[in-house]
Protein backbone atom coordinates (compact mmCIF):
# COMPACT_ATOMS: atom_id res chain seq x y z
CA UNK A 1 0.00 0.00 0.00
CA UNK A 2 2.86 2.33 0.54
CA UNK A 3 4.67 1.28 -2.67
CA UNK A 4 3.91 3.33 -5.04
CA UNK A 5 4.43 6.69 -2.69
CA UNK A 6 7.86 5.51 -1.99
CA UNK A 7 8.24 4.18 -5.63
CA UNK A 8 6.85 7.42 -6.93
CA UNK A 9 9.66 9.80 -4.41
CA UNK A 10 12.64 7.48 -4.74
CA UNK A 11 12.04 7.63 -8.88
CA UNK A 12 11.05 11.22 -9.10
CA UNK A 13 11.85 13.08 -5.95
CA UNK A 14 14.82 11.33 -4.37
CA UNK A 15 16.74 10.40 -7.08
CA UNK A 16 16.87 14.07 -8.64
CA UNK A 17 17.81 15.83 -5.33
CA UNK A 18 20.99 13.42 -5.08
CA UNK A 19 22.13 13.47 -8.58
CA UNK A 20 21.68 17.61 -8.34
CA UNK A 21 24.32 17.39 -5.33
CA UNK A 22 26.21 15.37 -7.98
CA UNK A 23 25.79 17.76 -9.99
CA UNK A 24 26.98 20.55 -7.74
CA UNK A 25 30.22 19.32 -7.60
CA UNK A 26 31.08 19.36 -11.37
CA UNK A 27 31.20 21.97 -14.30
CA UNK A 28 28.19 21.24 -16.65
CA UNK A 29 26.04 22.28 -19.21
CA UNK A 30 23.94 19.57 -19.07
CA UNK A 31 25.37 18.45 -22.70
CA UNK A 32 28.93 17.88 -23.06
CA UNK A 33 30.92 16.18 -20.57
CA UNK A 34 30.67 17.23 -17.17
CA UNK A 35 34.17 18.00 -15.24
CA UNK A 36 34.70 17.45 -11.26
CA UNK A 37 35.29 20.36 -9.67
CA UNK A 38 35.07 19.35 -6.04
CA UNK A 39 34.02 21.93 -3.80
CA UNK A 40 34.87 24.64 -6.03
CA UNK A 41 31.20 25.63 -6.93
CA UNK A 42 30.73 26.25 -3.24
CA UNK A 43 33.65 28.16 -2.74
CA UNK A 44 32.66 30.52 -5.42
CA UNK A 45 28.84 30.72 -4.06
CA UNK A 46 30.36 31.81 -0.76
CA UNK A 47 33.44 33.82 -1.94
CA UNK A 48 33.23 35.00 -5.01
CA UNK A 49 29.61 35.23 -5.72
CA UNK A 50 28.28 38.70 -3.94
CA UNK A 51 24.64 38.66 -6.11
CA UNK A 52 24.56 35.36 -3.22
CA UNK A 53 24.94 37.40 -0.47
CA UNK A 54 22.71 40.12 -1.91
CA UNK A 55 20.20 37.82 -3.32
CA UNK A 56 19.87 36.29 0.34
CA UNK A 57 19.22 39.60 2.33
CA UNK A 58 16.86 40.59 -0.28
CA UNK A 59 15.24 37.40 0.73
CA UNK A 60 15.34 38.06 4.56
CA UNK A 61 14.62 41.57 4.13
CA UNK A 62 11.19 40.66 2.10
CA UNK A 63 10.48 37.20 4.23
CA UNK A 64 11.15 39.33 7.36
CA UNK A 65 8.59 42.36 6.68
CA UNK A 66 5.89 40.16 4.95
CA UNK A 67 5.81 37.07 7.26
CA UNK A 68 4.78 39.00 10.74
CA UNK A 69 2.47 41.07 8.72
CA UNK A 70 0.60 38.17 6.69
CA UNK A 71 0.53 35.98 10.31
CA UNK A 72 -1.02 38.51 12.01
CA UNK A 73 -3.60 39.77 9.47
CA UNK A 74 -4.56 36.28 8.92
CA UNK A 75 -4.94 36.08 12.74
CA UNK A 76 -7.22 38.85 13.33
CA UNK A 77 -9.13 37.91 10.11
CA UNK A 78 -9.84 34.99 11.98
CA UNK A 79 -10.50 35.71 15.26
CA UNK A 80 -12.82 38.63 13.69
CA UNK A 81 -14.71 35.94 11.49
CA UNK A 82 -15.36 33.63 14.40
CA UNK A 83 -16.69 36.39 16.46
CA UNK A 84 -17.96 38.66 15.02
CA UNK A 85 -19.33 37.67 11.48
CA UNK A 86 -21.02 33.94 12.02
CA UNK A 87 -23.36 34.90 9.62
CA UNK A 88 -21.54 36.22 6.25
CA UNK A 89 -18.56 33.99 7.53
CA UNK A 90 -18.37 31.67 4.70
CA UNK A 91 -18.88 34.65 1.96
CA UNK A 92 -16.28 36.81 3.83
CA UNK A 93 -14.23 33.20 4.24
CA UNK A 94 -14.47 33.02 0.66
CA UNK A 95 -13.71 36.50 -0.50
CA UNK A 96 -10.23 36.49 1.88
CA UNK A 97 -8.90 33.57 0.55
CA UNK A 98 -9.67 34.72 -2.84
CA UNK A 99 -5.94 36.24 -3.15
CA UNK A 100 -4.46 32.91 -2.60
CA UNK A 101 -6.11 31.43 -5.29
CA UNK A 102 -4.97 33.65 -8.16
CA UNK A 103 -2.95 32.60 -10.08
CA UNK A 104 0.95 34.19 -9.84
CA UNK A 105 1.50 35.60 -13.30
CA UNK A 106 -1.78 37.35 -13.03
CA UNK A 107 -0.75 38.83 -9.85
CA UNK A 108 2.26 40.20 -11.30
CA UNK A 109 0.16 41.61 -14.38
CA UNK A 110 -1.82 43.16 -12.25
CA UNK A 111 0.41 44.60 -9.57
CA UNK A 112 2.85 46.16 -12.20
CA UNK A 113 -0.35 48.10 -13.53
CA UNK A 114 -1.93 49.00 -10.39
CA UNK A 115 1.72 50.27 -9.38
CA UNK A 116 2.22 51.89 -12.56
CA UNK A 117 4.10 55.32 -12.08
CA UNK A 118 1.18 57.05 -14.55
CA UNK A 119 -1.62 55.39 -14.93
CA UNK A 120 -1.24 53.06 -11.47
CA UNK A 121 -4.24 52.71 -9.38
CA UNK A 122 -2.25 53.68 -6.20
CA UNK A 123 -0.59 56.58 -7.29
CA UNK A 124 -4.02 57.65 -8.34
CA UNK A 125 -5.26 57.50 -5.03
CA UNK A 126 -2.29 58.81 -3.33
CA UNK A 127 -2.71 61.99 -5.55
CA UNK A 128 -6.23 61.89 -4.18
CA UNK A 129 -4.94 61.88 -0.85
CA UNK A 130 -2.65 65.02 -1.80
CA UNK A 131 0.55 62.65 -1.41
CA UNK A 132 3.22 62.67 -3.76
CA UNK A 133 3.43 60.10 -6.28
CA UNK A 134 5.99 57.32 -5.85
CA UNK A 135 7.65 55.89 -8.52
CA UNK A 136 7.33 52.30 -7.36
CA UNK A 137 8.85 49.85 -9.83
CA UNK A 138 11.98 52.36 -10.56
CA UNK A 139 13.50 52.61 -6.80
CA UNK A 140 15.14 49.67 -4.81
CA UNK A 141 12.71 50.15 -1.68
CA UNK A 142 9.56 51.03 -3.41
CA UNK A 143 9.63 47.77 -4.98
CA UNK A 144 10.87 46.04 -2.44
CA UNK A 145 7.40 47.17 -0.56
CA UNK A 146 5.26 46.26 -3.94
CA UNK A 147 6.58 43.05 -3.48
CA UNK A 148 5.98 42.46 -0.14
CA UNK A 149 2.59 44.03 -0.21
CA UNK A 150 1.88 40.95 -3.02
CA UNK A 151 2.98 38.22 -0.93
CA UNK A 152 0.96 39.60 2.29
CA UNK A 153 -1.85 40.42 -0.12
CA UNK A 154 -2.04 36.62 -1.77
CA UNK A 155 -0.81 35.28 1.35
CA UNK A 156 -2.86 36.10 4.58
CA UNK A 157 -6.03 34.14 3.23
CA UNK A 158 -4.00 31.13 3.47
CA UNK A 159 -3.27 31.97 7.34
CA UNK A 160 -6.70 33.09 7.76
CA UNK A 161 -7.71 29.42 6.95
CA UNK A 162 -4.83 27.77 9.00
CA UNK A 163 -5.83 29.90 12.03
CA UNK A 164 -9.97 29.64 11.70
CA UNK A 165 -8.91 25.65 11.78
CA UNK A 166 -6.90 26.31 14.96
CA UNK A 167 -9.65 28.15 16.37
CA UNK A 168 -12.37 25.26 15.60
CA UNK A 169 -10.33 23.02 17.79
CA UNK A 170 -10.28 25.32 20.67
CA UNK A 171 -13.75 24.11 22.94
CA UNK A 172 -16.23 26.67 23.90
CA UNK A 173 -16.42 26.02 27.61
CA UNK A 174 -13.65 27.82 28.11
CA UNK A 175 -14.71 31.36 26.51
CA UNK A 176 -18.09 30.43 28.47
CA UNK A 177 -16.22 29.98 31.61
CA UNK A 178 -14.34 33.24 30.84
CA UNK A 179 -17.46 35.34 30.51
CA UNK A 180 -18.68 34.06 33.39
CA UNK A 181 -15.83 35.05 35.50
CA UNK A 182 -16.10 38.76 33.44
CA UNK A 183 -13.08 38.36 31.03
CA UNK A 184 -13.19 41.00 28.67
CA UNK A 185 -12.93 40.37 25.19
CA UNK A 186 -9.42 41.26 24.85
CA UNK A 187 -8.25 39.40 27.60
CA UNK A 188 -10.19 36.19 25.93
CA UNK A 189 -8.60 36.97 23.53
CA UNK A 190 -4.80 37.01 25.06
CA UNK A 191 -5.17 34.55 27.51
CA UNK A 192 -7.11 31.77 25.83
CA UNK A 193 -7.11 32.21 22.19
CA UNK A 194 -3.53 33.11 21.62
CA UNK A 195 -2.32 30.23 23.84
CA UNK A 196 -4.50 27.43 22.77
CA UNK A 197 -3.42 28.15 19.24
CA UNK A 198 0.06 27.55 19.81
CA UNK A 199 0.76 24.32 17.75
CA UNK A 200 -0.90 26.77 14.82
CA UNK A 201 1.90 29.27 15.61
CA UNK A 202 4.33 27.19 15.45
CA UNK A 203 3.37 25.58 11.76
CA UNK A 204 2.54 28.70 10.39
CA UNK A 205 5.98 30.50 11.06
CA UNK A 206 8.15 27.35 10.11
CA UNK A 207 6.02 27.43 6.50
CA UNK A 208 6.33 30.84 5.91
CA UNK A 209 10.23 30.36 6.72
CA UNK A 210 10.43 28.17 4.47
CA UNK A 211 8.00 28.87 1.61
CA UNK A 212 9.53 32.84 2.17
CA UNK A 213 13.22 31.33 1.35
CA UNK A 214 11.70 29.77 -1.95
CA UNK A 215 10.04 33.21 -2.90
CA UNK A 216 10.53 33.31 -6.82
CA UNK A 217 7.13 33.81 -9.05
CA UNK A 218 5.94 36.90 -7.48
CA UNK A 219 9.03 39.21 -7.80
CA UNK A 220 10.02 37.37 -11.22
CA UNK A 221 6.62 38.09 -12.88
CA UNK A 222 6.81 42.04 -11.10
CA UNK A 223 9.29 42.79 -13.44
CA UNK A 224 8.64 40.66 -16.43
CA UNK A 225 8.22 42.59 -19.06
CA UNK A 226 11.17 43.29 -21.70
CA UNK A 227 12.01 46.86 -20.64
CA UNK A 228 12.43 46.24 -17.05
CA UNK A 229 16.02 44.89 -14.92
CA UNK A 230 16.16 41.36 -13.50
CA UNK A 231 15.60 41.07 -10.22
CA UNK A 232 13.99 44.88 -10.49
CA UNK A 233 16.29 47.96 -9.94
CA UNK A 234 19.33 47.82 -8.44
CA UNK A 235 18.03 43.77 -8.25
CA UNK A 236 16.79 45.14 -4.94
CA UNK A 237 14.30 41.74 -5.03
CA UNK A 238 16.26 39.43 -6.62
CA UNK A 239 15.52 36.38 -4.49
CA UNK A 240 18.20 33.64 -4.10
CA UNK A 241 16.19 30.92 -6.48
CA UNK A 242 15.83 34.00 -8.65
CA UNK A 243 19.63 33.81 -8.65
CA UNK A 244 19.76 29.93 -8.92
CA UNK A 245 17.05 29.95 -12.08
CA UNK A 246 19.17 32.77 -13.53
CA UNK A 247 22.33 30.63 -13.43
CA UNK A 248 20.95 27.17 -14.08
CA UNK A 249 18.57 28.15 -16.66
CA UNK A 250 19.93 31.08 -18.50
CA UNK A 251 23.38 30.88 -18.32
CA UNK A 252 22.99 26.60 -18.36
CA UNK A 253 25.61 26.50 -15.47
CA UNK A 254 24.03 23.28 -14.12
CA UNK A 255 26.81 22.99 -11.52
CA UNK A 256 26.66 25.80 -10.13
CA UNK A 257 22.91 26.09 -9.99
CA UNK A 258 22.95 22.73 -8.03
CA UNK A 259 25.74 24.62 -5.73
CA UNK A 260 22.94 27.58 -4.84
CA UNK A 261 19.81 25.25 -4.31
CA UNK A 262 22.13 23.12 -1.89
CA UNK A 263 23.64 26.26 -0.16
CA UNK A 264 19.47 27.46 -0.25
CA UNK A 265 18.59 24.40 1.19
CA UNK A 266 21.17 24.57 4.16
CA UNK A 267 20.38 28.03 5.09
CA UNK A 268 16.76 27.38 5.37
CA UNK A 269 17.67 23.82 7.14
CA UNK A 270 19.61 25.82 9.48
CA UNK A 271 16.77 28.39 10.37
CA UNK A 272 14.17 25.68 10.66
CA UNK A 273 16.46 23.86 13.12
CA UNK A 274 16.69 26.87 15.37
CA UNK A 275 13.29 27.81 15.06
CA UNK A 276 12.76 24.40 16.26
CA UNK A 277 15.24 24.56 19.37
CA UNK A 278 13.96 28.06 20.07
CA UNK A 279 10.57 27.08 20.29
CA UNK A 280 11.33 23.71 22.14
CA UNK A 281 13.62 25.62 24.77
CA UNK A 282 10.43 27.97 25.31
CA UNK A 283 8.50 25.18 25.84
CA UNK A 284 10.35 23.57 28.74
CA UNK A 285 10.47 26.91 30.37
CA UNK B 1 -24.51 48.59 27.69
CA UNK B 2 -25.99 47.33 24.65
CA UNK B 3 -24.89 50.57 22.96
CA UNK B 4 -21.03 50.58 24.22
CA UNK B 5 -21.18 46.85 22.85
CA UNK B 6 -22.07 48.05 19.15
CA UNK B 7 -19.65 50.99 19.22
CA UNK B 8 -16.70 48.49 19.93
CA UNK B 9 -17.57 46.41 16.85
CA UNK B 10 -17.22 49.62 14.31
CA UNK B 11 -13.36 49.09 14.42
CA UNK B 12 -13.75 45.62 13.49
CA UNK B 13 -16.29 45.71 10.62
CA UNK B 14 -14.06 48.62 9.54
CA UNK B 15 -11.27 46.35 9.58
CA UNK B 16 -12.97 43.78 7.92
CA UNK B 17 -14.03 46.15 5.45
CA UNK B 18 -11.28 47.68 4.25
CA UNK B 19 -9.69 44.01 4.33
CA UNK B 20 -12.33 42.77 1.69
CA UNK B 21 -11.95 45.86 -0.70
CA UNK B 22 -8.10 45.01 -0.67
CA UNK B 23 -8.73 41.33 -1.45
CA UNK B 24 -10.99 42.23 -3.97
CA UNK B 25 -9.55 45.47 -5.58
CA UNK B 26 -6.87 43.56 -7.51
CA UNK B 27 -9.53 40.78 -8.91
CA UNK B 28 -11.97 43.30 -9.61
CA UNK B 29 -9.49 45.41 -11.86
CA UNK B 30 -8.07 42.20 -13.82
CA UNK B 31 -11.61 42.09 -14.58
CA UNK B 32 -12.61 45.27 -15.87
CA UNK B 33 -8.51 45.99 -17.79
CA UNK B 34 -8.84 42.96 -19.70
CA UNK B 35 -12.10 44.60 -21.62
CA UNK B 36 -10.14 47.75 -22.31
CA UNK B 37 -8.00 48.77 -25.51
CA UNK B 38 -4.19 47.79 -24.34
CA UNK B 39 -2.74 50.92 -25.28
CA UNK B 40 -5.86 52.75 -23.04
CA UNK B 41 -4.45 50.88 -19.83
CA UNK B 42 -1.19 53.20 -20.04
CA UNK B 43 -3.29 56.56 -20.02
CA UNK B 44 -5.49 56.20 -16.71
CA UNK B 45 -7.18 54.18 -14.22
CA UNK B 46 -9.96 52.44 -15.54
CA UNK B 47 -12.58 51.48 -13.00
CA UNK B 48 -15.63 50.89 -15.04
CA UNK B 49 -15.99 48.40 -18.26
CA UNK B 50 -14.66 48.83 -21.48
CA UNK B 51 -15.69 48.08 -25.02
CA UNK B 52 -12.57 45.83 -26.09
CA UNK B 53 -13.66 42.97 -24.45
CA UNK B 54 -14.71 41.09 -28.09
CA UNK B 55 -11.78 41.82 -29.65
CA UNK B 56 -9.50 40.80 -26.75
CA UNK B 57 -11.52 37.82 -26.39
CA UNK B 58 -10.40 37.10 -30.39
CA UNK B 59 -7.35 38.02 -29.86
CA UNK B 60 -6.81 35.15 -26.84
CA UNK B 61 -8.53 32.77 -29.73
CA UNK B 62 -6.30 33.26 -31.97
CA UNK B 63 -3.17 32.55 -29.99
CA UNK B 64 -4.72 28.59 -29.29
CA UNK B 65 -5.48 29.50 -26.21
CA UNK B 66 -7.72 26.66 -26.37
CA UNK B 67 -4.85 24.40 -26.68
CA UNK B 68 -2.95 26.02 -23.15
CA UNK B 69 -5.94 25.36 -21.18
CA UNK B 70 -6.77 21.65 -22.18
CA UNK B 71 -2.82 21.23 -21.40
CA UNK B 72 -3.37 22.74 -17.81
CA UNK B 73 -6.71 21.00 -17.39
CA UNK B 74 -4.50 17.77 -18.60
CA UNK B 75 -2.01 17.98 -16.16
CA UNK B 76 -4.23 19.05 -13.41
CA UNK B 77 -6.67 16.19 -13.63
CA UNK B 78 -3.98 13.76 -13.84
CA UNK B 79 -1.48 15.14 -11.42
CA UNK B 80 -4.85 15.52 -8.96
CA UNK B 81 -5.85 12.00 -9.26
CA UNK B 82 -2.49 10.48 -8.84
CA UNK B 83 -1.53 12.19 -5.93
CA UNK B 84 -4.99 11.51 -4.14
CA UNK B 85 -4.68 8.13 -5.00
CA UNK B 86 -1.40 7.53 -3.39
CA UNK B 87 -2.03 10.05 -0.71
CA UNK B 88 -4.44 8.50 0.63
CA UNK B 89 -3.72 5.10 0.55
CA UNK B 90 0.02 5.91 2.06
CA UNK B 91 -2.17 7.89 4.97
CA UNK B 92 -4.38 4.93 5.65
CA UNK B 93 -1.45 2.45 5.90
CA UNK B 94 0.60 4.86 8.48
CA UNK B 95 -2.65 5.46 10.10
CA UNK B 96 -4.29 2.03 10.86
CA UNK B 97 -1.98 -0.99 9.83
CA UNK B 98 0.86 -2.11 11.88
CA UNK B 99 4.37 -2.90 9.96
CA UNK B 100 7.99 -3.05 10.56
CA UNK B 101 9.75 0.07 10.35
CA UNK B 102 6.46 2.23 10.16
CA UNK B 103 7.59 4.95 12.53
CA UNK B 104 10.74 5.86 11.07
CA UNK B 105 9.48 5.97 7.50
CA UNK B 106 6.95 8.00 8.64
CA UNK B 107 9.74 10.59 10.05
CA UNK B 108 11.78 10.20 6.83
CA UNK B 109 8.20 11.65 5.00
CA UNK B 110 8.10 14.20 7.42
CA UNK B 111 11.64 15.15 7.28
CA UNK B 112 11.48 16.10 3.48
CA UNK B 113 8.73 18.19 3.91
CA UNK B 114 11.51 21.04 4.67
CA UNK B 115 12.94 19.87 1.43
CA UNK B 116 12.16 23.06 -1.09
CA UNK B 117 11.51 21.56 -4.36
CA UNK B 118 13.65 23.72 -6.39
CA UNK B 119 16.55 21.50 -5.13
CA UNK B 120 16.13 18.78 -7.21
CA UNK B 121 15.07 20.74 -10.11
CA UNK B 122 18.00 20.38 -12.19
CA UNK B 123 18.55 16.97 -11.67
CA UNK B 124 14.88 16.42 -12.69
CA UNK B 125 15.18 18.12 -15.92
CA UNK B 126 18.33 16.03 -16.60
CA UNK B 127 16.31 12.81 -15.50
CA UNK B 128 13.46 13.74 -18.02
CA UNK B 129 15.58 14.33 -20.71
CA UNK B 130 17.30 11.20 -20.64
CA UNK B 131 13.94 8.97 -20.22
CA UNK B 132 13.13 11.10 -23.65
CA UNK B 133 9.88 12.76 -21.19
CA UNK B 134 11.09 16.19 -21.64
CA UNK B 135 8.45 18.50 -23.70
CA UNK B 136 5.73 16.40 -22.90
CA UNK B 137 3.13 16.68 -20.21
CA UNK B 138 4.65 13.74 -18.30
CA UNK B 139 6.54 15.95 -15.95
CA UNK B 140 4.90 18.13 -14.61
CA UNK B 141 1.94 15.68 -14.08
CA UNK B 142 4.33 13.69 -12.14
CA UNK B 143 5.86 15.84 -10.35
CA UNK B 144 4.91 16.35 -6.50
CA UNK B 145 2.89 13.22 -6.81
CA UNK B 146 4.27 11.27 -3.92
CA UNK B 147 3.39 14.33 -1.56
CA UNK B 148 4.46 14.35 1.88
CA UNK B 149 2.28 16.91 3.25
CA UNK B 150 -1.01 14.55 1.54
CA UNK B 151 0.11 11.60 3.00
CA UNK B 152 0.84 13.42 6.41
CA UNK B 153 -2.83 15.18 6.47
CA UNK B 154 -4.34 11.72 5.34
CA UNK B 155 -2.66 10.06 8.09
CA UNK B 156 -4.13 12.87 10.41
CA UNK B 157 -7.47 12.85 9.60
CA UNK B 158 -7.85 9.21 8.89
CA UNK B 159 -6.50 8.02 12.24
CA UNK B 160 -8.88 11.27 14.37
CA UNK B 161 -12.01 10.52 12.09
CA UNK B 162 -12.13 6.71 11.63
CA UNK B 163 -12.98 4.15 14.37
CA UNK B 164 -10.93 1.15 14.41
CA UNK B 165 -14.07 -0.38 14.82
CA UNK B 166 -16.12 0.15 11.87
CA UNK B 167 -12.23 -1.93 9.68
CA UNK B 168 -12.90 -4.29 11.96
CA UNK B 169 -16.86 -4.90 11.71
CA UNK B 170 -16.31 -4.47 7.76
CA UNK B 171 -13.68 -7.37 8.00
CA UNK B 172 -16.20 -9.47 10.37
CA UNK B 173 -18.80 -9.19 8.07
CA UNK B 174 -16.52 -10.98 5.27
CA UNK B 175 -15.74 -7.82 3.36
CA UNK B 176 -12.39 -7.72 1.23
CA UNK B 177 -9.69 -5.24 2.54
CA UNK B 178 -10.81 -3.23 -1.03
CA UNK B 179 -14.01 -3.68 -0.13
CA UNK B 180 -13.31 -1.87 2.83
CA UNK B 181 -11.28 0.75 1.57
CA UNK B 182 -14.07 1.86 -1.14
CA UNK B 183 -17.38 1.23 0.86
CA UNK B 184 -16.36 2.40 4.55
CA UNK B 185 -13.38 4.42 4.20
CA UNK B 186 -13.56 6.20 1.80
CA UNK B 187 -17.48 7.84 2.69
CA UNK B 188 -16.10 8.96 5.86
CA UNK B 189 -12.91 11.27 4.65
CA UNK B 190 -14.87 12.55 2.03
CA UNK B 191 -14.08 15.78 3.47
CA UNK B 192 -10.25 15.18 3.66
CA UNK B 193 -10.30 14.00 -0.18
CA UNK B 194 -11.96 17.02 -1.06
CA UNK B 195 -9.98 19.45 0.58
CA UNK B 196 -6.72 17.68 -0.73
CA UNK B 197 -8.34 17.43 -4.28
CA UNK B 198 -8.64 21.78 -4.33
CA UNK B 199 -5.02 22.22 -2.81
CA UNK B 200 -3.61 20.06 -5.61
CA UNK B 201 -5.64 21.44 -8.12
CA UNK B 202 -4.82 24.55 -7.19
CA UNK B 203 -1.15 24.12 -6.60
CA UNK B 204 -1.02 22.38 -10.34
CA UNK B 205 -3.03 24.85 -11.99
CA UNK B 206 -0.80 27.89 -10.96
CA UNK B 207 2.37 26.19 -11.13
CA UNK B 208 4.48 28.53 -12.87
CA UNK B 209 8.67 27.60 -12.51
CA UNK B 210 7.77 23.85 -13.62
CA UNK B 211 6.28 24.31 -16.84
CA UNK B 212 8.62 27.17 -17.78
CA UNK B 213 11.88 25.44 -17.09
CA UNK B 214 10.90 21.90 -18.69
CA UNK B 215 8.65 22.86 -21.56
CA UNK B 216 10.21 24.41 -24.70
CA UNK B 217 7.64 23.22 -27.08
CA UNK B 218 4.65 25.82 -27.54
CA UNK B 219 2.12 23.32 -28.31
CA UNK B 220 2.51 22.23 -24.50
CA UNK B 221 2.37 25.25 -22.56
CA UNK B 222 0.06 25.53 -19.96
CA UNK B 223 -1.90 28.35 -18.74
CA UNK B 224 0.63 30.49 -16.94
CA UNK B 225 3.45 30.14 -19.54
CA UNK B 226 1.25 30.93 -22.18
CA UNK B 227 0.00 34.57 -20.94
CA UNK B 228 3.40 36.21 -21.74
CA UNK B 229 2.91 34.80 -25.62
CA UNK B 230 -0.01 36.34 -26.26
CA UNK B 231 0.08 39.68 -28.52
CA UNK B 232 -1.33 40.60 -31.44
CA UNK B 233 0.34 41.56 -34.43
CA UNK B 234 3.19 44.29 -34.02
CA UNK B 235 2.30 44.56 -30.37
CA UNK B 236 2.52 42.93 -26.90
CA UNK B 237 -1.06 43.40 -26.05
CA UNK B 238 -1.59 43.65 -22.24
CA UNK B 239 -5.49 43.43 -22.44
CA UNK B 240 -5.65 40.06 -23.60
CA UNK B 241 -3.39 39.03 -21.35
CA UNK B 242 -5.33 40.11 -18.68
CA UNK B 243 -8.40 38.45 -20.04
CA UNK B 244 -6.42 35.17 -20.49
CA UNK B 245 -5.92 35.52 -17.00
CA UNK B 246 -9.45 36.09 -15.69
CA UNK B 247 -10.25 33.36 -18.25
CA UNK B 248 -7.71 31.25 -16.17
CA UNK B 249 -8.64 32.09 -12.86
CA UNK B 250 -12.41 30.96 -13.29
CA UNK B 251 -11.86 27.13 -12.95
CA UNK B 252 -10.12 27.61 -9.84
CA UNK B 253 -12.67 29.97 -8.81
CA UNK B 254 -15.76 27.75 -9.67
CA UNK B 255 -14.07 24.67 -7.68
CA UNK B 256 -13.76 27.13 -4.81
CA UNK B 257 -16.48 29.06 -4.79
CA UNK B 258 -18.20 25.47 -3.95
CA UNK B 259 -15.57 23.73 -2.08
CA UNK B 260 -14.62 26.62 0.56
CA UNK B 261 -16.78 25.26 2.92
CA UNK B 262 -15.90 21.54 2.81
CA UNK B 263 -12.13 22.98 2.30
CA UNK B 264 -12.90 24.61 5.69
CA UNK B 265 -14.45 21.90 7.33
CA UNK B 266 -11.83 19.28 5.96
CA UNK B 267 -8.99 22.00 7.72
CA UNK B 268 -10.62 21.77 10.68
CA UNK B 269 -11.17 18.36 10.92
CA UNK B 270 -7.81 17.47 10.18
CA UNK B 271 -6.02 20.37 12.00
CA UNK B 272 -2.67 20.50 12.79
CA UNK B 273 -2.59 19.08 16.63
CA UNK B 274 1.08 18.33 17.06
Amino acid sequence: MIAPYFILYIAFGLFPVLFSLGISFTSWDGIGNAAFVGLENYKRVFVQDEFFYKSLWNTAILLGISAPIQIILGLLTAVFLKDFFRRMKNGLQLINFLPYITTPVAIGIIFQLMFDWKSGVVNAVLELLHMDSVYWLGNAWASRAVVIIMIVWKNYGYMMIMFLSGLAAIPDELYEAAKIDGAKWWSRFTRITIPMLRPIFVFVIITSVINGFKLFDEPQLLFSSASQPIGGPDRAVMTVVMRYYESAFRSFEFGYGSALAYCLFMVIAAITLLLFCGIRGRKEK
Amino acid sequence: MKKKKGLYKVPVYLYMLVLAVCALLPFYMMIVMGTHYSEDLYTGVKLTFGKYFKENFQTVMRQDFPLYYWNSIVVAVCHVTGALIVSTLTGYAFAKFEFKGKKVLFAVIIATLAIPEQLGLIGYVLEMRWLGLNNTLFPMIVFGMASAFGVFWMRQYIESSVPDEIIESGRVDGCKEFGIFFRLILPIIRPALITLFLLFFLWSWNNYMMPLVMISKEELYTIPLSIAKISSEYRTDYAARILALSMGTIPILILFAFGSKHLIRGLVAGSVKG
